[in-house]
């Protein structure tokens, strides 16, 4: 690291909003050739801190130094000249317009006559994808058309088109698929042996390890420490982003597997749900695994009457019924927990209070009328219960941090006093305090006798919550696992379809006369 | 504007508060509007605030106002109904063809506008619920459609010479009140009822925030749409009804670009167009504000094509200043 220089060096920062001191005190810089992480919990400061490394916001109080130099942002446009770059979780990029395009928006190059030159244009953004080692992405194709993963490796291209000397990178593997992640982290070592400084902010602790050099952690605004990565372990970080010692990520509690409340035969709805069978126990968390796509949350989707199954049965505590509808399946007891949260589970704009009694306003009304007391005090029940960080069951939800929003579904789904309850990603893009205090609640559900089936795609949440794991590819499952024959290994083979274990494929089960008793 | 704000907050704060928790509502800064306008208007001329006259604009303002009221309801859940006007020319010349042509007695062909009022717009909400079209295309396609009936029905003749009680609703007055008006303050009472304090109101709202979540949160979100197209369809019948009592006579023509007058008061009214917010008493001052604005102008000698420019500037007017009052409420 000798001859690596400082790029951008963020001294003493501070901003305050409304009623918020947002960052307080905080330090930070990038060296030519590193990968720097920042970590915090959600609400640390880390997206104010990378708003202002970027122009969006200005500082109340503190320095900018680029290239050893004090600076002024009074706009993202300033940063760019200055050689700063960041790619948000949101990818700003025009869809309807070619990748050439996006890549040279703003500084396209011109013809004598100052007119856009496309061959140029679409020359130089051939030549900046390859030399990002890209070469399978058309140049005009419409951005639009293209997986996440290739809209990001175009937003890194139309970085390095600018001459970006630092690079911010926004939780960018939130959304993309674990093969994109590999490409991604090949790009940034290629990034980082041209001398590109890269900010990298993750909720996933093993990605800092995977790529990081140095990592600091933020905590309520405050700067706590700056260590390099060889020198410092998940633990330590986990700890410094919570201010306490975690006892465990997973806290699974022993329970009393109990009958059988839930159990699908044969259920199938088009290509993502074929022939799909298991049972679901009182008291038990059973985990399904799959790579994204392989079919889980629509078979969770078909159960909720979402999307009504076309063969197969349902049957609740030994009886046939029938689910066309999500207002059916809640009246069975079972409540099912979306995928994602803003689009799904939550009504943004709507009050905390408006949300938590969205799933039982029957229950909480006479003749159609809402009893807005018994609204106000489940509200201020599922607050007190689980912990969620709102100032009053008058927020609006939007407002709320990751981790608290998702209690809040949690909260809702709650409410319906569900015997079945169906976590789809439960802790997908939340920071590690609120995930733990999340396994604690699922864990002790669990253990009052709840039936739990938790779609994840993280293994180690899979691995560490569940009895049981059931295994999900191309729309069917294919394997099983007890809590003690599960690893990382033999779980994830399944998913990828090279596992050729012995009695635990489903195969030789779903033929078997044990599924038909 | 910044130091004078700051010294009334020191002079008297309550005061101060109280001013600021009636601006911090949308209704609440367009009453204030529509208190400067009749202020404004009584003074070009003392025929505008009299009893005799405000009670008349009543009388006038209630078709649309009835149409109004679940226009609110669409709106909040992010649609539109354009076809309410074509409605309520239909349900006129059904209540004159089934009447006069086809001999029914006049209580039964007054329910049976009512009827084909409500099954006009029940088709509107199955046509975009069952096959997801856009309301605003739904309900494009249902305005040419519905009227283009109507016209057919109507054979370009219209029907007159309704006995003496039929007049009892649209002409009369009960305690010196038109009668249509107490249809009105009724249907304003339930409506805004229903919105607020219900179960159905609420998932009115939860659809126009997030149709997706309130899907996953087992609304029934489509029979709710369903059943608030059929409301504004009988609603819009009643208003055909409560139009020809007023008129004496029915035409096919009847309630022609009804639709945007009620729109325009249901948005001047704070009900935001793309769905989530609004309110009965938003709808409610600026159905009253814009009838106020077009009696006044007219009162004082303003001719029509002037009249109709200022109650569209009134408009932009009083959209901007909520915009700029919200937003510095709101400290953004």
């Amino acid at each position: 690291m000798a001859d690596s220089q400082t790029l951008l060096e963020l001294k003493h920062i501070s901003k305050s909003f409304p009623g918020v001191k947002a960052l307080d005190d905080v330090s930070f810089d990038v060296r030519s050739g590193e990968v720097h992480a920042l970590l915090g919990e959600n609400g640390a400061g880390k997206s104010t801190l990378i708003k202002i490394a970027s122009g969006v916001y200005q500082p109340d109080g503190g320095e900018i130094v680029v290239g050893g130099k004090a600076v002024r942002f009074g706009s993202p446009r300033d940063a760019q000249v200055h050689g700063i770059a960041t790619i948000y979780q949101e990818l700003l990029l025009y869809p309807e317009l070619s990748v050439a395009e996006n890549i040279f928006m703003g500084h396209a190059p011109r013809t004598r006559l100052g007119a856009v030159n496309w061959p140029e244009m679409r020359r130089k953004a051939e030549e900046l994808l390859a030399s990002l080692n890209i070469h399978d992405l058309d140049v005009t194709t419409k951005v639009g058309r293209l997986t996440v993963g290739n809209r990001q490796r175009v937003e890194i291209a139309k970085a390095l088109s600018m001459n970006a000397r630092v690079l911010i990178m926004d939780e960018p593997t939130a959304a993309i698929t674990e093969a994109d992640v590999e490409r991604l982290f090949e790009i940034i070592r290629l990034l980082k042996g041209r001398e590109v400084g890269v900010v990298y902010i993750s909720h996933r602790l093993h990605e800092v390890f995977d790529i990081g050099d140095r990592v600091t952690v933020l905590r309520d605004g405050r700067y706590i420490a700056t260590k390099a990565v060889a020198e410092t372990t998940e633990d330590e970080l986990v700890n410094m982003m919570v201010g306490r010692t975690l006892d465990t990520m997973f806290p699974k509690l022993e329970t009393q597997v109990g009958e059988v409340v839930l159990e699908v035969r044969g259920l199938s709805r088009g290509r993502m749900v074929r022939d799909v069978s298991f049972q679901l126990r009182a008291g038990e968390i059973v985990g399904m695994a799959g790579l994204v796509g392989s079919g889980r949350s629509e078979v969770a989707q078909t159960i909720f009457g979402l999307t009504p199954p076309q063969a197969g049965t349902i049957l609740m505590r030994g009886r046939e019924i029938k689910i066309k509808s999500p207002r059916q399946a809640m009246r069975y007891g079972i409540a099912y927990l979306p995928e994602d949260r803003g689009t799904q589970g939550l009504i943004r704009q709507m009050e905390l209070r408006h949300n938590t009694s969205l799933t039982v306003l029957r229950d909480l009304s006479r003749a159609g009328f809402i009893n807005r007391q018994k609204e106000m005090q489940l509200a201020q029940s599922t607050i007190e219960k689980l912990s969620i960080r709102a100032y009053s069951p008058l927020q609006i939800v939007g407002k709320l941090s990751g981790g608290n929003q998702q209690k809040v579904v949690v909260g809702k789904w709650l409410a319906t006093r569900p015997r079945v309850l169906i976590v789809d990603e439960p802790t997908r893009g939340i920071d590690v305090g609120a995930k733990a205090e999340i396994h604690r609640l699922l864990s002790e559900l669990a253990q009052q006798g709840l039936a739990i089936l938790m779609i994840s795609s993280e293994l180690p949440e899979i691995l560490g919550m569940s009895d049981r794991i059931l295994v999900m590819r191309e729309g069917r499952l294919v394997a099983e696992f007890s809590r003690a024959e599960a690893t990382q290994e033999n779980v994830g083979m399944a998913m990828m379809g090279n596992w050729t274990g012995n009695g635990n494929t489903l195969k030789v089960q779903a033929d078997g006369a044990a599924w038909q008793a | 504007m910044a130091t004078r704000e700051t010294s009334l907050k020191k002079s008297s704060p309550a005061l101060f508060q109280q001013v600021q928790g009636v601006l911090r509502t949308q209704e609440g800064v367009l009453l204030i509007i529509t208190i400067i306008s009749v202020l404004i208007l009584a003074t070009q001329t003392d025929k505008f605030l009299t009893v005799k006259n405000l009670l008349n604009q009543g009388r006038l303002m209630t078709e649309i106002g009835l149409i109004a009221l679940p226009m609110t309801f669409i709106i909040i859940t992010g649609g539109i109904d354009l076809s309410v006007g074509s409605i309520v020319g239909l349900s006129a010349i059904m209540l004159g063809y089934s009447w006069h042509n086809l001999g029914f007695p006049l209580e039964v062909a007054i329910a049976i506008a009512l009827g084909i009022g409500a099954l006009a717009g029940a088709i509107n909400g199955l046509i975009i619920t069952r096959f997801r079209v856009p309301p605003l295309i739904a309900t494009l396609a249902t305005l040419a459609f519905y009227r283009g009936l109507a016209e057919g029905i109507a054979q370009a003749r219209s029907v007159t010479g309704y006995p003496a009680w039929f007049f009892d609703l649209g002409q009369r007055e009960t305690l010196g009140i038109p009668n249509q008006l107490y249809f009105l303050v009724i249907g304003i009472v339930i409506s805004a009822i229903l919105l607020s304090r219900t179960t159905f109101g609420r998932s009115l709202y939860a659809i126009g925030n997030n149709e997706l979540a309130a899907r996953f949160s087992g609304i029934p979100v489509n029979r709710n749409k369903v059943l608030i197209y059929a409301f504004s369809g009988f609603m819009s019948g009643f208003a055909g009804y409560v139009l020809v009592s007023r008129v004496s006579t029915t035409r096919s023509d009847m309630g022609s670009g009804w639709e945007l007058d009620a729109i325009a008061a249901v948005v001047l009214g704070g009900t935001s167009i793309t769905g989530g917010t609004g309110s009965i008493l938003g709808t409610t001052i600026g159905l009253v504000l814009i009838q106020l604005l077009k009696n006044g102008l007219a009162l004082s000698g303003v001719t029509g094509d002037a009249t109709i420019v200022v109650i569209g500037s009134v408009l932009i007017l009083s959209t901007l200043i909520n915009i700029v009052v919200q937003r510095r409420l709101r400290g953004v």
